[in-house]
């Protein structure tokens, strides 16, 4: 599952440098692409991360038990805004259209090669995964924030040699 | 007045930056983690948490964290703390929860912080 997880996570953050360039972030004093998979960042309490994609993984499941090992993966893309001081805030939901626009777009087309980071460097697996369209929820307003989560659901063969 | 009542020592991990590429993004490469001794500090046990585990409040002076800090270019004290590693005690490290900044005249003057083992 784990390549399955990296892969995706990989695909978004380089289809994100090639469609938005100008969105990173600094976490753990390091610049970066705005997109980052919660597990992996330290687990200490900090305080909300804005203009960042950060990406939660949910449950996991056999699709047909009985037939193949095709395997569900949910996955939650949380992000938040809270505009600029200098617009007094007010430009908060023009700032979630973008990064809407930003989220929609890195996640077409819906399919990448599957690679295992284990070993650090990428090793094709020889495999793919894929997704459905993204599910944006109603944004969340907590002042000044304002944000939303969008679902996806991954689906793959755990095994190299099934797809 | 932390001298006064005990003048302890404190460890506080802070993880060194991240080297931002991909292995360090997927939780593979950990950052490396450097002990800074502050003191005075004062330390009091508090009430555990719901699930029991030890809790304690560290109370710094500013005076003794900020010239730590501005060596590694932290302007943001309080978030600084909040997002270190932990603060070793008694040979375990715990996990920051919470730190309360307390000012006078505009100026911090001690942090308080919350600690779960």
């Amino acid at each position: 599952m784990q390549p399955a997880k990296d892969s995706f996570y990989i695909e978004l953050r380089n289809r994100l440098v090639a469609v938005d360039p100008q969105r990173t972030i600094v976490l753990d004093g390091a610049l970066r692409p705005a997109i980052a998979v919660l597990e992996n960042e330290p687990p200490n309490p900090t305080p909300p991360i804005c203009d960042c994609f950060l990406l939660h993984w949910g449950s996991a499941r056999l699709v047909r038990p009985s037939t193949d090992t095709l395997m569900a993966l949910d996955c939650t893309i949380a992000y938040c805004t809270a505009g600029a001081e200098a617009n007094a805030h007010l430009d908060r939901g023009r700032d979630l259209a973008r990064l809407d626009n930003d989220l929609l777009a890195i996640c077409s087309p819906a399919h990448t090669a599957k690679f295992d980071y284990s070993s650090g460097d990428p090793v094709a697996l020889g495999s793919s995964l894929f997704w459905t369209p993204p599910a944006l929820t109603a944004a969340k307003t907590m002042p000044p924030y304002i944000g939303r989560e969008v679902s996806i659901t991954l689906f793959f063969y755990p095994k190299v040699n099934q797809t | 007045m932390l001298h006064a009542l005990g003048g302890a020592q404190i460890t506080l991990r802070i993880a060194d930056p991240s080297a931002g590429d991909t292995s360090s993004q997927l939780g593979i490469a950990p950052p490396m983690s450097e002990d800074i001794q502050i003191e005075p500090a004062l330390v009091r046990t508090i009430a555990p948490s719901p699930n029991g585990a030890r809790r304690i409040e560290v109370t710094l002076s500013a005076k003794a964290v900020k010239p730590i800090a501005e060596q590694y270019g932290v302007e943001d004290v309080p978030t600084w703390l909040l997002t270190a590693e932990g603060i070793l005690y008694r040979g375990k490290l715990m996990s920051i929860d919470t730190v309360i900044c307390d000012h006078l005249g505009g100026v911090d003057y001690l942090y308080h912080i919350t600690a779960t083992e």
